[in-house]
């Protein structure tokens, strides 16, 4: 059979489904706490996928879409605080990410009975958080590390 | 995180600014294909995360290693990046076994071996080995290139067109081998493509870009077809009919029923885009929304037809549709037609000022 891929020599089965890695880090450390639980709650979705618990799914997946909101407004209020020039942008683009939200809370209502909702789920979330979430974040990262570190010492 | 990750990639030749602050995440055995217009810096791209393009702005890290960034540069080949890129042909003069063994320079001769025949039988072609390419079909000598691209075990693969010049048939079925590969290997993929069909049928994510080199939307294949953000976006999947009118009720009235514009002002001048799948022909015109039209012309395409046709009622009587129907339409029987439309593929946005 063919091997997959070496990552970085260690066995694939100790990795969590996705972590936030130092490429995806804001440093921000209200912001990147944020970011953090939003990863526990996708890799407690894929476990409960992994261990056939897929059920679970329904209840799980709401987690993530109301944490994912409170932490846009959380966002956004930081943005707004140090006067981003694009924060009004970015609330746009947080507004624009409903639908996403609908469908991975739609695949969670099916992923018990069909593995591939399952799998499309597990898959959506990774690209939604990765992709659509922090990757649109790290814009902000230089103007906001800059403001925080001056207004954080008055 | 494990895969390719770039963040706020702008480039530019000279003093034309081609790529805007690109941003995209591919994890590892996902593919990720951008769509976009002739000239819009798909290839560019490509090359700054291949390290042949020298990165201007923003940075490219593959699992984890900065591979470029404004005082990184990691050359080309110590980036473990399999390419298929259309003028990346196979080595003329060596044979197909060369070709794929030529990049296991690190391995011993015998490993070498092993893993090129392994990566041949991946794609079905061990018993082409001995053969140089110019005895090979086209689709053929892609499957080699593919192997030839996996054989080094590579972090991140790099498929610009790579199907472009094979004809239908070859075409499809290179693209089911090629993603079947690519999905066992487990390998992290972006692919370029001008062909959004090619695009739904390959990615796990498309990133459509705009001529402005920026990224105007990201999502499933199914996202970026019901979903549509931009009237740009939606006319990608082939011609559109169009209604104007003007916002009342938060809907516009038609001669296909009252079609709700969600999200669009009273008094808004909108377009009504209505994809021609979106349009479905009835023999009897029993159903709500069923308005009834004269057949201008049908055109068979093998499993789907287009018909033309014109609108009789309403408000939009005298006008032109296309629909798509499944299968051939009799036109030569003569009987009455009725067309209706499906809400699904109905798609609003506001008119140009
Ligand atoms: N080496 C170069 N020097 C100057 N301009 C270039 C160079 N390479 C590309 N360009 C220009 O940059 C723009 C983007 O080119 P690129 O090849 O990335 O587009 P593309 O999206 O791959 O297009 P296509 O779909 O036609 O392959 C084009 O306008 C092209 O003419
Ligand atoms: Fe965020
Ligand atoms: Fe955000
Ligand atoms: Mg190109």
């Amino acid at each position: 059979m063919f091997s997959p891929i070496l990552k970085n020599n260690k066995p694939t089965e100790s990795f969590d489904m996705v972590e936030i890695t130092q490429s995806f880090k804001i440093e921000v450390e209200a912001i990147d706490a944020d970011h953090r639980r939003l990863v526990e709650i996708i890799n407690e979705i894929t476990d409960a996928i992994d261990d056939g618990r897929a059920e679970e799914c329904v209840a799980l997946v709401p987690n993530f879409v109301e944490f994912s909101q409170q932490h846009f407004e959380r966002e956004e209020a930081l943005l707004t605080k140090h006067a981003y020039p694009l924060a009004e942008k970015h609330r746009q683009h947080h507004v624009g990410l409903t639908d996403k939200m609908k469908t991975i809370q739609a695949l969670s209502e099916r992923a018990a009975h069909s593995q591939p909702a399952a799998d499309a789920l597990r898959k959506e979330l990774v690209f939604i958080l990765m992709d659509d979430v922090i990757n649109e974040d790290l814009a902000f990262k230089s103007f906001l590390v800059k403001a925080e570190a001056e207004g954080g010492a008055g | 995180m494990q895969g390719l990750h770039m963040v706020g990639v702008r480039h530019a030749y000279g003093r034309t600014q081609v790529l805007n602050d690109i941003s995209l995440t591919v994890p590892a055995g996902e593919l990720v294909c951008l769509l976009g217009p002739s000239g819009c810096g798909k290839t560019t791209l490509l090359r700054i995360a291949a390290g042949m393009e020298r990165l201007q702005g923003g940075s490219v890290t593959i699992d984890e290693q900065v591979v470029a960034a404004p005082n990184v540069q990691v050359p080309p080949e110590e980036r473990q990046i399999g390419f298929m890129f259309q003028d990346y042909a196979l080595f003329p003069h060596l044979s197909v076994f060369d070709n794929v063994a030529f990049g296991l320079f690190r391995l011993d001769q015998g490993a070498a071996r092993t893993r090129a025949m392994e990566v041949l039988e991946q794609v079905g072609m061990t018993h082409h080995a001995d053969k140089h390419p110019h005895l090979l079909s086209g689709g053929q000598q892609q499957r080699v290139a593919l192997a030839r691209a996996l054989a080094p075990k590579p972090r991140l693969v790099l498929l610009d067109e790579p199907f472009a010049g094979l004809d239908t048939n070859m075409r499809a079925r290179v693209r089911q081998q090629t993603l079947s590969v690519l999905k066992q290997t487990n390998v992290a993929t972006l692919m370029v493509t001008h062909d959004p069909r090619e695009a739904m049928f390959m990615a796990d994510r498309i990133k459509v870009m705009g001529e402005n080199g920026q990224i105007l939307q990201s999502g499933r294949p199914e996202d970026i077809y019901y979903n549509p953000v931009e009237e740009y976006v939606a006319r990608l999947f082939g011609p559109m009919n169009m209604i104007k009118g003007t916002v009342r009720n938060g809907a516009l009235e038609t001669s296909f029923g009252v079609l709700s514009v969600n999200g669009q002002d009273d008094g808004a001048a909108v377009r009504l885009l209505i994809r021609p799948e979106g349009i479905n022909l009835s023999s009897n015109g029993d159903q709500p929304g069923d308005t009834p039209v004269e057949v201008i012309s049908a055109h068979l395409l093998g499993d789907s037809s287009i018909v033309r046709i014109r609108i009789r009622d309403g408000i939009n009587s005298g006008a032109e549709f296309q629909a798509r129907i499944p299968g051939a339409f009799d036109l030569m029987g003569g009987g009455r037609t009725w067309a209706r439309v499906d809400p699904a593929h109905v798609f609003p946005y506001p008119q140009e000022q």
